[in-house]
């Protein structure tokens, strides 16, 4: 975003758009939770996913976790958890 | 921050401010007051704060809404300096946890931030709250309204395609304020219903759609007109949506005064209308007349749901029907706004205006 300093500035130095996590190059031996943000057919999307993990990748273990609204962010406790127990994160939206 | 000022001043240097402004990304897709320093000085000494006072962290991306980057929108927005009491109060509605204006930025749904102004203030500052009160033409509804969504953008990082997902948006998300008709008003407002004294000046944040006219020029009773609204609120989001929750319904003074001439309460008309407004399970069932309807859940608590009388309420209860009076004398329309109301979704909050002595 380019600055110009005859003007103030309307943002805050935060709100900028947040980069997404590094990918990791194979799934082999990674703790995956698959989170359900509790959007109608949400989990037939991540039944789905973790049939495909099972038979395309070796992790080391699927987690499913679901959040309590899609209306609300996830309560800190549960992505604290998610934080400390996996290494990738596939989220499912759904309808 | 920078606080330096440049210009040169004439017409040219304006028109380059405006595309200047285009390219830095802080515009809602009309031109934008430029934010000198003058002005923004002008709007922080008329919100009766300092400049770094922090009225709110503005969800989703949490930016910090002080008193300086609440007046550097209001001033881009057009809003004239004493409009900042307003605006700030709007912040504090709209940043509160019950708004959920986390979900109500990010969502596919329609939804964006009303603001209902009661009290005093709309007399100071001249807000509508008569004919077309919906806009355009009135400067303090279109500012004060255009303010907050800049700032929902700026500080909020709602930013359409990015954060802001909504599937078609609305055009009340340039700008959507309007102010209560208190003085057509057969019942308390809006703020005194909720606990505030009438010399009160607020501001009310409610998550919402566009409005949905509602046309009745035949019915002299409240029943009778009452019925139509019923009829009209009934195909909010769809036929056979359920567990609705604050959803606005606002009617023109013909309207309340037909419906308050038959000595019927705000309580009375939330009642009636909710009761109105249910179901049987029968009637409610996904894939007969649509494929839309009660999730498959809810329907397994009822035995033989192909013919369940029972009765399902389309709104979770009656106190989620919130009544406005606003618009011109003459017409007899109403409207409906459908809200973002999931359970745990948005509620209407209400602040106070701090209005500078």
């Amino acid at each position: 975003m380019p600055r110009d300093d005859r003007y103030l500035d309307p943002t805050d130095s935060v709100a900028v758009p947040r980069k997404t996590a590094q990918r990791p190059a194979s799934l082999d031996g990674k703790v995956v939770t698959l989170l359900d943000i509790s959007k109608a057919k949400g989990d037939h999307l991540l039944d789905r996913i973790e049939e495909l993990l099972r038979e395309r990748a070796k992790p080391k273990a699927i987690l499913r976790r679901r959040k309590p609204t899609f209306a609300r962010p996830a309560p800190d406790d549960l992505r604290q958890q998610i934080l400390r127990e996996s290494d990738v994160v596939v989220e499912a939206l759904a309808d | 921050m920078p606080r330096t000022t440049k210009r040169s001043g004439g017409p040219d240097s304006q028109a380059d401010a405006i595309e200047d402004l285009y390219a830095w990304g802080v515009t809602d897709g009309l031109p934008v007051v430029p934010p000198t320093l003058r002005r923004v000085e002008k709007a922080i000494a008329a919100s009766g704060g300092a400049a770094d006072d922090l009225i709110a962290l503005v969800p989703p991306n949490y930016g910090r809404a002080t008193v300086e980057k609440i007046a550097v929108n209001a001033v881009m927005a057009g809003c004239r300096p004493e409009y900042m009491p307003v605006v700030i109060a709007g912040v504090e509605a709209m940043c509160e946890e019950a708004f959920d204006l986390h979900g109500v930025s990010a969502t596919t749904n329609f939804s964006s931030p009303l603001f209902i102004i009661n009290g005093p203030v709309r007399k100071a500052l001249d807000v509508n709250c008569g004919t077309g009160v919906f806009g355009p033409g009135w400067r303090a509804n279109a500012t004060i309204g255009r303010a907050l969504r800049l700032i929902a953008v700026n500080l909020g990082g709602a930013r359409p395609g990015v954060i802001s997902m909504s599937t078609m948006g609305h055009p009340g998300r340039y700008t959507y304020c309007i102010g209560e008709n208190e003085e057509e008003n057969p019942w308390e407002p809006l703020h005194v219903e909720h606990g505030f004294a009438p010399s009160d000046s607020t501001v009310a944040a409610f998550a919402g759609d566009a409005p949905q006219g509602v046309y009745d020029h035949r019915s002299r009773t409240a029943e009778d007109l009452l019925t139509t609204i019923a009829r009209s609120l009934e195909v909010i989001w769809h036929h056979k949506a359920t567990a609705l929750g604050d959803t606005v319904i606002v009617l023109s003074p013909e309207h309340a005064r037909t419906i308050a001439g038959d000595g019927w309460s705000k309580a009375e008309i939330q009642r009636f209308l909710w009761e109105r407004l249910r179901k049987p399970v029968k009637d409610l069932l996904p894939g007969k007349d649509g494929g839309e309807g009660l999730p498959e859940h809810v329907v397994a608590r009822f035995p033989n749901p192909e013919r369940n009388e029972t009765l399902i309420p389309k709104f979770r209860a009656p106190e989620h029907l919130k009544i406005l009076v606003a618009g011109g004398t003459a017409g007899r329309f109403s409207a409906v706004i459908p809200g973002w109301t999931f359970p745990n979704g948005s509620n209407l909050v209400i602040k106070t205006i701090h209005i500078r002595a």
